[in-house]
């Protein structure tokens, strides 16, 4: 049956160019095992989904990959720099930002003040050149300026930009999260349930800004309980279940595969 | 909110600056009708600025980065040992060095101790900060209490110069010193009123230019990062900055800023001791950021003003009303009071940050405003 050729057994790890390749990644928390020689690779240019039932260890996988868990066992690389056991920090360097399943929004900032700490690298991040060379700190900031704002208005929400960042609807903080990580300008977003709790209109013009930023080069690993809004925007899904990777295939096939309906049901996973 | 009024001053800050304005006069009437030695005035004043330097250094750690250094007094009496041992002539280990140079000593001496206390605990969570710092203080006052061959115990260290001591001109005024204008004499000074008046541009300066530096630093990516770190620190790692260096780099310049103010205190009073590291010190210096907003470099400066004119203001208390309660206590009561009302009444302080704290510069030619 075709169908059934289409859906791996366990995870694809031989793709052409991954951006992120994770190994036999393991994370126990005293006597529980959260992941369990958890393996993924995310093709350059694709949005891949990550799916499974709850406590399935997807965002363990995320901590584990992002440098938040350091894992017991495994490997993490990303655009081919082995990254495991890096700070959080040193990994997003290399390209990889990602985002919180609950928005993290600063205090006594506004909306673009928020966006403006996106961007890697800014030379006035260090004290010394604020002074010796405060015309280059000028000049990036205005550009940072100016990208937030397109990136705000690309967004649709251009009349926040000086809005407090705390007094936002929950779908607009998921849209300034998306444009914080996009200043960032990364090869990889990893997205920890960008529409949870995201009324269906605008989780429909996130799906849309989804598409759009991976036409113009980003790749997306998403993490998402809502099956209509992952089906749609994902190619491959990769199915998480007990801490490793039951499958991963197409989306109309995965959703069909008994294993991933037996699952998500909570029945035997053979 | 908009973004272009940064160099205007808000309704609040104005009030706050006529307030001000208005003690300064009734302090200068004061002095005018022989209540207040002007002397003693310039005296307060100056160590009025010495705890804005205090509280700014404190904003910086607590205000921007959100870490909670409960050792206020130790890098205050470091700057003030490290520059007292070096100066003294009663010093134990060398003495006589140019106060000048004795400044970078004790500044040398915070930022190590600084270095040392943040290495282990700016990695963990910020609680860890708080608790160290809060037994380091007592580590270093105890220290100095015991270890005599070197810090001269608990005797203190006396026959400090003056900062100008060694100066050319300020050096060998002699008293009292006559102005003089074209050889017509206008009036005169004492040697107490020159004094003060040389401290306290001393410590104008310190305080307007750790003020300015600030200011540069704060409305800037690195002050972004570290006000992101304050609320959520994953989220600055996830955007790629290196928070433990962003966390050291703010509590090493603000424990400088409090050995400066430590530095000038040993040239103001002349004699330092081990009392001076008291923990009430650092409550105080708390106290004035809370008050004067934290996050907000001239909240901190209003804080800690706050605090001498609670201080010293209650001295007087006494003198013109008889009151049941003797001057210490009541102090005490007062800053207490003052806690409990900021709390209910303002808990953002007096002069919280009320802009988008962007270089103005950066702005300028934003379509948008």
């Amino acid at each position: 049956m075709s169908e059934q050729s289409l859906v791996s057994d366990g995870p694809v790890l031989d793709k052409a160019d991954p951006v992120l390749l994770a190994e036999g990644l393991e994370k126990r928390f005293g006597g529980l095992v959260a992941t369990d020689d958890a393996s993924i690779a995310v093709e350059r240019g694709s949005i891949t989904g990550l799916i499974g039932p709850n406590g399935a260890g997807k965002s363990t996988l995320f901590n584990l990959m992002s440098g938040f868990y350091e894992p017991d066992g495994g490997r993490v690389t990303v655009n081919g720099v082995d990254v495991t056991g890096k700070e959080p920090h040193e990994i997003a360097d290399q390209g990889m930002i990602r985002t919180f399943q609950t928005p993290r929004k600063p205090e006594d900032m506004t909306v673009r003040e928020a966006l403006l700490v996106g961007p890697h690298d800014q030379t006035g991040e260090s004290i010394v050149p604020l002074f010796t060379s405060p015309s280059t700190v000028e000049r990036e900031e205005r550009r940072s300026l100016e990208r937030a704002q397109e990136m705000l208005e690309r967004f649709e929400i251009g009349d926040l930009a000086t809005q407090p960042a705390t007094d936002l609807s929950g779908g607009q903080m998921k849209l300034v999260e998306l444009a914080r990580g996009m200043m960032a300008e990364p090869d990889l977003l990893l997205l920890d349930e960008p529409v949870a709790g995201v009324n269906p209109v605008l989780a429909d013009k996130l799906a849309g800004f989804i598409e759009e930023l991976n036409e113009e080069g980003i790749t997306f690993l998403i993490i998402e309980h809502d099956m209509s809004f992952i089906m749609r925007l994902a190619d491959p899904i990769i199915v998480l279940n007990q801490g490793s990777v039951l499958v991963e295939g197409p989306p109309e096939a995965v959703r069909s595969d008994e294993r991933v309906i037996d699952a998500y049901l909570g029945g035997p996973s053979e | 909110m908009s973004a272009l009024d940064v160099g205007a001053f808000s309704a609040r800050e104005k009030g706050v600056a006529g307030l001000l304005g208005g003690i300064g006069v009734l302090l200068l009437i004061a002095v005018v009708a022989g209540v207040l030695a002007p002397a003693y005035l310039l005296y307060l004043v100056s160590l009025s600025a010495m705890y804005m330097l205090l509280s700014m250094g404190l904003n910086v750690q607590w205000g921007y980065g959100g870490l909670i250094n409960f050792s206020v007094a130790a890098f205050f009496g470091l700057g003030a040992y490290g520059s007292a041992l070096l100066t003294a002539n009663s010093s134990p280990i060398s003495g006589n060095v140019s106060p000048v140079i004795a400044l970078f000593g004790g500044l040398l001496l915070a930022a190590v101790l600084a270095v040392l206390i943040g290495y282990p605990t700016l990695k963990l969570r910020d609680d860890y900060l708080a608790i160290a710092s809060l037994g380091l203080a007592e580590v270093v006052r105890i220290f100095i209490l015991n270890e005599n061959q070197w810090t001269a115990g608990s005797a203190g260290l006396t026959g400090i110069p003056l900062f100008f001591a060694d100066w050319p001109v300020l050096g060998d005024l002699s008293y009292p010193y006559v102005f003089q204008v074209g050889g017509t004499a206008l009036f005169y000074m004492r040697q107490p009123v020159i004094t003060g008046l040389l401290n306290l541009v001393l410590v104008g300066a310190f305080v307007a230019g750790v003020y300015l530096f600030l200011r540069r630093i704060h409305r800037s990516p690195w002050g972004r990062v570290l006000r992101t770190i304050k609320t959520d620190e994953d989220l600055a790692e996830t955007l790629g900055k290196d928070t433990f260096a962003f966390k050291m780099q703010a509590f090493v310049i603000g424990s400088l800023i409090m050995a400066l103010a430590g530095v000038f205190y040993t040239h103001l009073v002349l004699y330092v001791s081990p009392p001076d590291l008291q923990p009430i010190t650092t409550f105080y210096v708390w106290v004035a950021v809370i008050l004067g907003g934290t996050g907000s470099d001239r909240g901190a400066m209003l804080g800690g003003f706050t605090i001498v004119a609670i201080q010293q203001g209650t001295r007087f208390l006494n003198d013109a009303v008889q009151l049941p309660i003797g001057p210490a206590p009541l102090r005490l009561m007062l800053v207490g009071l003052l806690i409990i009302l900021i709390v209910r009444l303002r808990p953002e302080g007096i002069l919280p940050p009320e802009r988008e704290l962007i270089w103005p510069d950066a702005m300028r030619g934003d379509g948008d405003e």
